[in-house]
């Protein structure tokens, strides 16, 4: 029990898939200009990074793995995610039309996520076991939608501040997430006694 | 606002927030009226749009157009009237967790369950997408029961101003 506490400890924070592993970067400056944005990008993201880990590590283990055709598997990942993407949006649309119109329109956004494809082949060159699998997935996606809503927090901040003319707008949001990473740092120094 | 003074004052954080975004009407059907969102941010507007890989999955157009919604016309709306309409913040956070959290939480309440009893990759796996599908279908109740309260629908603000944007 401790081991999965710590795996998704450490997936989240120390190894965050933004602050640790530098991948997702596109949807951390795209959609955090407003909170409710990172929010609803945050948790479909978790959605759909959990899901296709484990259609990822099912295809990889039952068929990728035995008839040697370990070559295919960025191009099979990038597969899983794409179809995962459109499940997802064919299953929320069917579940409820109201909720398609709220949230239906982060979820193409996240086909092009180099996180979810990243976090997929990570676990498989990890040769970690389903479950263990399943909760890295999880983790790295709430790591990842805990660094967009806080840093989405801190740049509705910053939208009302009075930053100098030459740092308004992106430059200011790049200091302001590497400023971030490095308070994330702090995290690598924990100990698991 | 006043030179010198911290800017983060004039913000109101415990206020009730309203996202608000602008539509344009593109039918009536009786008391009613069909909108489309414009537009607001990401992929649309940005300056790599025309290059984009993620354009293959279909047209920021096609995609809008499959989000229309219909509101009561109170305010005697007509077909290329452009208007503000809004939605509560908590809303869509509700929403998130009906579409999402459910399924996951029961997905991996289930997949957790058989690797204790069972500790085999196999039934975790079947378990787990036996989770989804029972996560699935409580999400789909209770986004029924969401829906009947009229708590997912959008509200009509006003009418959007000439030249007016979800970014002005």
């Amino acid at each position: 029990m401790k081991e999965y506490i710590l795996l998704m400890f450490s997936a989240a924070l120390v190894n965050n898939v933004i602050l640790g592993r530098f991948l997702g970067l596109c949807p951390t400056m795209g959609v955090t200009t407003r909170l409710d944005a990172a929010v609803g990008m945050g948790m479909a993201t978790t959605f759909v990074m959990t899901v296709a880990a484990i259609a990822g590590w099912t295809i990889n283990t039952l068929l990728l793995e035995p008839f040697g055709l370990g070559y295919l598997r960025t191009i099979t990942f990038i597969l899983i995610i794409a179809s995962t993407v459109q499940f997802t949006e064919m299953v929320v649309k069917k579940i409820s039309p109201s909720l398609f119109q709220l949230l239906g329109i982060y979820l193409p956004l996240i086909t092009t996520n180099c996180a979810v494809l990243g976090i997929a082949l990570l676990l498989v060159a990890d040769k970690m076991s389903f479950i263990s699998s399943v909760l890295f997935a999880l983790g790295s996606a709430m790591g990842f939608s805990l660094v967009l809503v806080i840093f989405a927090g801190l740049r509705e901040r910053l939208a009302v501040m009075d930053v100098p003319r030459l740092f308004a707008g992106p430059p200011i949001a790049f200091i302001v997430v590497s400023l971030l990473a490095l308070a994330f740092m702090g995290f690598s120094g924990m100990g698991a006694s | 606002m006043i030179v010198g003074e911290p800017a983060y004052s004039a913000t109101d954080y415990s206020a009730p927030a309203m996202i608000e975004g602008i539509a344009l009407v593109v039918a009536l059907e009786g008391n009613r009226v069909w909108l489309v969102p414009e537009q607001s941010s990401s992929c649309g507007s940005c300056a790599s749009a025309s290059a984009c890989g993620s354009k293959g999955i279909g047209t920021t157009a096609s995609r809008l157009d499959k989000r229309r919604f219909r509101i009561d016309n109170g305010a005697n709306l007509a077909v290329g009237d452009r208007v503000v309409f809004g939605i509560r913040e908590n809303v869509l956070l509700r929403a998130s967790i009906t579409a999402y959290a459910i399924p996951l939480v029961a997905m991996l309440l289930a997949g957790s369950l058989a690797q204790w009893k069972f500790g085999s990759d196999l039934a975790t796996m079947a378990a787990t997408v036996a989770g989804l599908v029972i996560g699935l279908w409580i999400s789909r109740v209770e986004a029924g029961r969401l829906h009947t309260r009229g708590d997912l629908a959008p509200l009509f603000l006003r009418r959007a101003r000439p030249g007016e944007t979800c970014n002005s």
